[in-house]
């Protein structure tokens, strides 16, 4: 792509910086900063708006119109907030903590592309899963950090308790995935679908997961071309995994350390867990890495499940070949990426206002009791069907996967309450046996003589 | 530092024997201080909980951070000065404590109270125990993490709170309630309103349920948690809610009726588990019932006076009085002593919350960090009428 050619490593350098990769680099950069920065404030503003809708109240109402400047008044404040350190603390862990959060949610964005053009160009796309997984796995290291290192027991404890969280979440989350890829390598080279290395052999690039959501061929008449060319619900891998949708999903929840899951920092018992002793931009940057986190959960749900940034009219006009219209379908396909982003988002904070905390036992019980067992039998599953309908043309094999998936997310459904109605009666069951050991009805009390007020 | 270990150490006395016990790797007791300022402590109560893990081996609860001495303030003040400052007491619930106080001084001094002032104080008590019963279970939710259900039943009891500024003159501290009677008549359109009111508060109520009640991850954090057994209740002596949560039929309302409660007939809400999901389920029936009762007594209220003819400086006989209501919290009772004078000789509070309190070290041994909260959420104990 170098636009000249020359020979000493000086030109070289000079002529890679003026190729066309290294504009698409820097612009896939800043979209990919100002995306995640940006999108912390929107959605803080977001989720006190929409909690305040579902609880009947205004939220943010006086710094703007409409509170629309609250969040940005609130950056302000937190940038020029005194960076207060607690005498007793490990100042060197302490005042990296956060950092180490929120690095590798900002890295994480790295695999994710926004537009067919907003992407960073080469290698790292190619690994996207596996580096996204690696990514959110260092998150945990801040939180550790951030816990041990405030010399607080509320800290410690909070810390504690997202370090087993997150590392018990991880599982479940990765697994929710494997089916997906699988399904590529089942789809990879069958007609209508791309090949993207070869027969049977799937792929972890987002980009690439996107494209076999994708079966449309051009027919040539325009409207449905402009409509549906990159973009066909019905081949989006929800329809055919919906319980590694859902799992992924509450997966997800646990791992941004949001409600119903939010013990790290639950504050009415830990005060604000690891958080408690961080101030000002230090404070801000945890904030930030959690709303990035729930921004990448999103995202990936959103590729991996909801056909990514597709949506009508971007592949048919960035397919043009003009500046013009490729620059307005790329706008289109942010736009759709956002959209899904959000919407998703949105879920997770109808999830907060809706439900309650887990308790510690209970949130690992629901990774390593359900959840496990769930995505490792959804591979299992996927893997036995695609050897039972090898004979079959594979649609046959998908319509089947997507009946045996959507039955199971039912049975889901069901089981998860079962589970908890059991497991809530074992944790009855002393109660109980004390209640039976004494007597079933306890007579009421002997009135002694009552004083009578002397009135009426 | 060192002032700090002693602070602690005056609170256990098992860490050392605790960790003798202790073979293999060394696991230590770690000592944390739970308020006095602490998200849901409900104010000011201060627990040293000793954990292992996240398990609770040991809690000393430290009280009086919001001691105002409000039975002293009663006795330097004349009777029908005291009222104010048994708002305070119970500040969520001043109805209640000023029902209580103004009870005794009749009862002291053989005062009659007109019919329609009891069915007012009634109706007021009712409404009173709808508002804290709210802010009993939003509260507790809040506790447990849900942050919805307070919100919505701070808005339902700000209904009340305007209904009863408009009666007295201030949302909170009402100081409504008279020796003899209450203040003001209901003002014009005052019992339409509050009628509307319960109407709309119903509805509320439903909808408050169907977010809460079959709640499956609330259901697991509070059933079979905190089980308080009725031989333990007893002996605790639990009152209110809580008792009647462990299956105890006590009501004041019903066993020892007062006032315009001889001729209303009260449910009284039993259940018989005794966990803190019940204790959730009682408050909640209960204030369906009030809601009843605010009906019942807006139906039956009679005309005349509101009040009886007091002279200015009220002087209470010879002798001493105890005078029990059932508050919000459970038997609300004070206990007069006077001397003849303008002023009680001596005052003293029975307050449901500090009694409740006592069986929380009890209840907390053996359970999980998280269900501190819960269990202590489910006491329902305002910090004002323990310190007092």
């Amino acid at each position: 792509m170098n636009l000249v050619s020359g020979d000493d490593i000086g030109t070289q350098l000079l002529h890679s910086i003026l190729s066309w990769d290294f504009l698409q680099f820097v612009v896939a950069l800043l979209s990919i900063f100002g995306f995640v920065l940006t999108s912390a404030t929107i959605l803080v503003l977001a989720e006190r708006k929409v909690m305040a809708w579902m609880q009947d109240r205004y939220g943010p109402l006086h710094t703007g119109p409409w509170g629309l400047l609250q969040t940005v008044a609130d950056v302000v404040k937190l940038l020029l907030k005194e960076d207060i350190h607690a005498s007793k603390t490990d100042k060197a862990l302490f005042l990296i903590a956060p950092s180490v959060f929120i690095a590798p949610v900002i890295a994480s964005f790295a695999v994710l592309p926004l537009s067919p053009y907003i992407q960073l160009p080469g290698a790292p796309l190619a690994t996207g899963l596996i580096f996204l997984v690696a990514m959110s796995s260092v998150d945990v290291v801040g939180v550790i950090m951030a816990g041990w290192s405030s010399n607080n027991k509320y800290s410690l404890m909070g810390g504690l308790r997202a370090a087993g969280q997150m590392i018990s979440y991880e599982l479940p989350l990765v697994l929710a995935l494997v089916g997906v890829v699988m399904l590529t390598s089942v789809l990879a080279g069958q007609s209508g679908y791309p090949k993207s290395a070869g027969d049977g052999i799937g792929t972890i690039s987002f980009i690439e997961i996107m494209q076999f959501q994708n079966v449309w061929h051009h027919t040539g008449i325009p409207v449905l071309d402009f409509i549906f060319d990159g973009f066909t619900p019905w081949t989006w891998f929800i329809l055919v995994q919906p319980l590694m949708f859902a799992t992924y999903y509450i997966s997800g929840l646990a791992e941004t350390n949001r409600p119903p899951f939010d013990l790290p920092e639950a504050e009415s018992e830990l005060v604000a867990g690891y958080l408690t002793e961080y101030s000002g931009m230090r404070w801000a940057m945890f904030f930030l890495g959690e709303y990035g986190n729930m921004t990448i959960v999103s995202a990936v749900t959103a590729y991996l499940f909801l056909g990514g940034f597709s949506g009508p009219g971007v592949y048919f006009l960035t397919g043009l070949h003009s500046l013009l219209w490729g620059f307005v379908g790329n706008i289109l396909a942010l736009g759709y990426f956002v959209l899904k982003v959000y919407a998703l988002c949105f879920v997770f904070i109808w999830v907060r206002t809706t439900l309650p905390r887990l308790r510690a036992d209970q949130l690992m019980q629901f990774a390593w009791l359900i959840l496990m067992p769930v995505t490792l039998g959804n591979i299992v599953v996927v893997a036995l069907l695609y050897f039972m309908l090898s004979w079959a043309p594979v649609w046959v094999y998908l319509v089947v996967l997507g009946i045996v998936n959507w039955l199971a997310f039912v049975g889901f459904v069901f089981l998860v309450s079962r589970v908890t109605k059991t497991t809530t009666r074992r944790a009855q069951a002393p109660a109980i046996r004390a209640q039976l050991r004494t007597k079933p009805t306890v007579p009421a009390l002997p009135l002694r003589d009552a004083v009578p007020a002397r009135s009426g | 530092m060192s002032t700090n270990q002693d602070i602690h150490s005056e609170f256990i006395d098992t860490t050392e024997e605790y960790q003798q016990q202790e073979e293999g790797p060394h696991s230590q007791e770690m000592l944390l201080n739970m308020g006095p300022q602490h998200p849901s402590t409900h104010g000011v109560l201060r627990l040293v909980l000793s954990l292992e893990g996240e398990t609770v081996t040991g809690c000393t609860p430290v009280i009086g951070y919001l001691h105002r001495g409000i039975e002293k303030i009663l006795e330097n003040r004349p009777f029908m000065g005291g009222i104010r400052y048994m708002d305070n007491a119970d500040y969520l619930s001043p109805m209640l404590n000023e029902t209580a106080y103004v009870g005794a001084v009749e009862q002291l001094m053989g005062l009659e109270v007109p019919r329609r002032a009891q069915y007012m104080r009634l109706l007021t008590n009712e409404m009173q125990r709808i508002a804290s019963h709210l802010v009993a279970v939003g509260t507790y939710l809040l506790d447990l993490g849900a942050f919805t259900p307070v919100l919505w039943a701070f808005r339902d009891r700000e209904g009340i709170l305007s209904l009863f500024e408009a009666l007295g003159g201030s949302r909170f501290n009402v100081n409504y309630m008279r020796v003899g009677g209450v203040l003001h008549d209901f003002p014009k359109d005052w019992l339409k309103e509050c009628q509307a009111f319960l109407d709309q508060l119903e509805k509320n109520m439903g909808e408050l349920e169907q977010l809460i009640t079959g709640n499956e991850i609330f259901e697991s954090r509070t059933q079979g948690v905190g089980y308080i057994d009725p031989q333990q209740a007893l002996a605790y002596g639990l009152t209110g809610p809580m008792l009647r949560a462990s299956g105890i039929n006590w009501d004041m309302r019903v066993n020892r009726p007062y006032m315009a409660y001889r001729e209303v007939a009260v449910n009284p809400q039993v259940r018989q588990e005794g966990d803190c999901y019940t204790r959730y389920r009682v408050r909640m029936q209960e204030i369906i019932e009030s809601i009843r009762l605010c009906r019942v007594a807006i139906d039956k209220l009679p005309g005349g006076p509101i009040s009886t003819r007091t002279p200015i400086a009220l002087r209470a006989p010879r002798g001493e009085t105890y005078f029990a209501i059932e508050s919000s919290k459970g038997e609300l009772g004070v206990y007069l002593i006077s001397d003849g004078g303008e002023y009680p000789w001596r005052a003293k509070l029975r307050g449901p919350s500090f009694v409740n309190l006592q069986i929380l070290p009890e209840l907390l041994r053996g359970y999980k960090m998280s269900d501190t909260v819960a269990i202590m959420g489910s006491l329902d104990i305002v910090l004002g009428e323990v310190d007092r």
